[in-house]
């Protein structure tokens, strides 16, 4: 059963880095930026549930107010951060990208304090039985549960809505898009909205199953998410979701049987370069 | 005194491994986010052929050789990516280096090697032999920028595919960039081992990359004597300033980030821009310089 | 006659789209070849297959009876091809004299740890001016390219292309872009390397120019092989005039 349990434990740990990644994938499809500043928003959303959570008591509004809250910082950052750059060569978005990080690291230690919050009583830590022997926790289960909510109704957003069609089009082909009339700007706030609120929620999510939020919490995210999107082709959405899934899978089993040799990052970075070797489009991508 | 000498020491290695990434990324324009495992490959060497009593100064080609076979390994690998997916891999090849590292009892693991014994030059030869190798390599910089092989860099930097077209091996240009940066940063890597007379997994981590990086970007990607200043500037200033030691880090990203921002081409680019621009406001055109 | 280049039966696809589809074509020493075809024929990527930009998904490529079809491109250059590009890639940091004078250094960059030890680039500055001089840019030597008009672009790739002695040159659209009266006079060039030996294969969508200077023309629509031969005969070719002029396109 060794094999189904970790299994599963790696569909939630990928069900996490789909969260995140989404957004990086939105973001580079779109304006070809490695937007490491991507796990900040990440971590501010693990910090605005667990105060959120606290200070009110329910989960679901910290939830709600964390995407909100986040999806506007992430409009904001894109407004204030990288649209003045957007004529620079790609390696200065992506080094202020890295310095805006680490600086809202430093941000979170100064402001919240080095050690991190956690819930003053967290919610869903009860589990059931699945089969003998075998728990899941409930807050395991919400992060797959939400986290195919989320996807689906994103495709749905995007399949049967006019802006989700316009959106879809810019995503695609910006010139194009731009000669049927779309307003390329919003597409962009409506990319930074979507793909911040996600990984708030993977914030959230993550709060939840350590009971912790610290402020390096995101470092992890940041440097594993992209390797994510690359793995799966950058900026392909399809690659980005198989990629985190496979990812977490892979790490899963990882651990346990060569965890000996390398760490859990590494794991993930040997792949990723092994995978480039072979394919350096990475798993989806197309032509370069 | 002995306080300045550190400082001294601790300037001439940061230059010598910013000028080592300049070589690189600067000059032939392959960026990279995982130098510091070269730094890390160069510094574990020395610190553990030293611990097997070589002589400090044999443990420094020991180390450029080996840093720079681990370079010759990724820039061959690096060969088949580009650009984004360029700076991912070399991200990727810092985190093995550490996740290797960490994991091998044969390297220490996760507690490193400390008591490495110290160089037998003393404080001041050691700095002078830091600053002798930082200025040698500067000179060395400086004149690949001249020949030939600096021309097709730029080129290479410039557009690659356009310098293929020109008939030019770029693979094997790009090699020797690797090579040669990767290989420096060797020697940086003998030296700190040496300085500090520890080394560990964490001091060789994305954080140590990005540093190195900023110092190149600060400075004025590229150019030899914009690197120098910032690093040499960027390495000590948290010592200097101690009072700014809890907000170090965010100090160093903020002023990062302003440079991009307002100034992407570095201390060099800022440089020229101030200079050149105190001539031309005499005649009438201020507007043809972009 | 010695034969330069000749493609045997290459075909491209990008996807479903045939870009390319089995195409035959000779050139022979001196020849100055005009390739003409709609827009989207596949010309651009029959030059990108010459130069090994593009794999061909089948097909040979041989130059002076030897097969490069695997190649690297840059092999390719040394053993005598140079290609002026349709999009104009001059390199941004470099003046418009050293875009030209590294190519003229070709001997000083084949060996890279050779070049390190090189640094007098005298001579190839010489010869490039004198490049840049025969394509009309003389006056403009010490500027970047991104101050440039496109029409200046335009003949800075010829003048690189021609700075690596090539046995054969390739000229993608070098006139698009052109006043009516430079385009006569980069077109008179043209003629001029020809005359004195230059091997030769221009596309060009200025058929006038084209006409007036190509005593040869080579014909694709759709990625196929439409027409080659004689000018005038292949101006007269119905096929011809159906496919290129009667559609309509510029
Ligand atoms: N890199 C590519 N990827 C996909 N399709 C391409 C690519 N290059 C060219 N094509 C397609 O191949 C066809 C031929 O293009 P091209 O060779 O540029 O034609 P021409 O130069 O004659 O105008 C066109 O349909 C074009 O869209
Ligand atoms: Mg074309």
């Amino acid at each position: 059963m060794l094999y189904l349990e970790l299994f599963i434990q790696g569909l939630v740990q990928g069900s996490i880095y789909a969260l995140i990644a989404l957004g990086l994938t939105l973001v580079y499809g779109l304006l070809r930026i490695l937007h490491v500043a991507h796990a900040a928003l990440f971590t501010l959303g693990g910090y605005i549930g667990v105060i959120v959570t606290n200070a009110t008591g329910s989960f679901t509004l910290a939830m709600v107010v964390a995407m909100l809250v986040v999806g506007l910082a992430g409009m904001l950052m894109y407004k204030l951060a990288y649209e003045p750059l957007l004529s620079q060569p790609p390696y200065v978005s992506l080094i202020a990208s890295i310095a805006l990080f680490i600086a809202s690291e430093e941000i979170f230690r100064i402001a919240f304090g080095p050690y991190g919050l956690s819930y003053q009583t967290a919610p869903l830590q009860g589990h059931i039985e699945l089969f003998s022997g075998f728990y899941l926790k409930y807050a395991e289960i919400l992060v797959m549960g939400l986290s195919t909510i989320l996807m689906i109704a994103l495709a749905w957003l995007s399949m049967q809505t006019r802006t989700g069609v316009a959106w879809r089009a810019t995503v695609t082909d910006p010139d194009m898009a731009r000669a049927f009339g779309v307003k390329i700007q919003n597409v962009r706030y409506l990319n930074f909205f979507i793909g911040s609120s996600f990984a708030a929620a993977a914030g959230v999510l993550v709060a939840l199953l350590n009971n912790l939020v610290e402020p390096t919490m995101g470092s992890v995210a940041s440097y594993k998410a992209l390797a994510i999107i690359v793995l799966g082709g950058l900026g392909s959405i399809r690659g980005t979701l198989i990629a985190s899934l496979l990812l977490g899978v892979l790490e899963s089993f990882g651990t346990i049987y060569i965890g000996h040799l390398l760490d859990r990052d590494a794991i993930a970075f040997a792949f990723l370069i092994l995978v480039l070797m072979i394919r350096p489009q990475g798993l989806m991508g197309g032509k370069l | 005194m002995s306080y300045e000498i550190t400082l001294m020491t601790t300037m001439a290695i940061s230059v010598l491994f910013a000028l080592s990434l300049n070589f690189i990324t600067g000059f032939c324009g392959q960026i990279s986010l995982g130098h510091a495992a070269f730094l890390g490959a160069g510094a574990y060497t020395s610190a553990m052929l030293s611990k097997a009593d070589v002589p400090f100064l044999f443990t420094i080609p020991a180390a450029a050789i080996c840093a720079a076979m681990l370079g010759a390994i990724i820039g061959l690998a690096s060969l088949r990516v580009r650009h984004d997916f360029l700076a991912i891999t070399t991200m990727g090849v810092g985190f093995l280096f550490v996740g290797i590292i960490r994991q091998q009892d044969f390297f220490g693991g996760e507690i490193g090697i400390a008591g490495i014994p110290s160089s037998g030059f003393g404080k001041g030869g050691f700095m002078l032999i830091c600053i002798a190798l930082a200025l040698t390599f500067a000179a060395f910089s400086l004149y690949v920028r001249r020949s030939w092989m600096g021309f097709v860099f730029k080129s290479i930097a410039d557009n690659e595919d356009v310098t293929r077209v020109l008939g030019i091996d770029v693979s094997r240009y790009k090699l020797i960039a690797f090579i040669i940066g990767t290989g420096t940063a060797g020697v940086a890597g003998a030296l700190y081992a040496h300085h500090f007379r520890f080394v560990g997994p964490d001091s060789f981590g994305f954080v140590e990359s990005i540093s190195v990086l900023a110092m190149v970007i600060v400075g004025g990607i590229g150019s030899v004597w914009g690197v120098i200043f910032a690093a040499a500037l960027l390495s000590v200033l948290p010592m200097l300033v101690q009072f700014i030691d809890d907000y170090k880090l965010l100090f160093y990203s903020g002023l990062l980030f302003a440079m991009m921002r307002f100034s992407p081409d570095g201390i060099a680019g800022l440089c020229t821009r101030l200079f050149s621009s105190i001539p031309r406001r005499v005649p009438d055109n201020g507007g043809n310089n972009r | 006659m010695t034969e330069i280049l000749h493609v045997r039966d290459v075909t491209v696809r990008f996807g479903g789209v045939y870009a390319v589809q089995n195409v035959d074509l000779r050139i022979n020493n001196g020849e100055l070849i005009g390739f003409i075809g709609p827009n989207g024929a596949g010309k651009t990527t029959l030059m990108r297959v010459i130069t090994g930009i593009v794999q061909p998904q089948s097909g040979r490529v041989f130059l002076q009876g030897v097969d490069i079809t695997d190649k690297a491109t840059h092999l390719r250059i040394r053993a005598g091809l140079a290609l002026a590009q349709q999009i104009v890639q001059p390199l941004r940091a470099l003046t418009l004299l050293d875009n030209v004078a590294i190519a003229c250094g070709s001997d000083k960059t084949r060996h890279a740890l050779k070049s390190m030890w090189v640094t007098d680039i005298r001579s190839e500055r010489a010869q490039a001016r004198e490049l840049l001089a025969r394509v009309g840019l003389s006056h403009v030597v010490d500027e970047l390219p991104g101050t440039m008009p496109l029409g200046y672009l335009k003949r800075l790739e010829v003048a690189r292309a021609l700075a690596l002695n090539p046995r054969l040159l390739l000229l993608d659209e070098p006139l698009a872009g052109l006043s009516q009266k430079e385009a006569a006079s980069l077109a008179d060039l043209i003629a001029t390397l020809n005359a004195d030996g230059q091997t030769i294969l221009l596309i060009e969508h200025n058929l006038r120019e084209v006409m007036r200077i190509c005593p040869t023309l080579y014909v694709q629509d759709n990625g196929k092989s439409l027409a080659f031969g004689k000018t005038d005969q292949v101006m007269s070719d119905p096929n011809v005039r159906n496919a290129y002029l009667g559609v309509g396109h510029a």
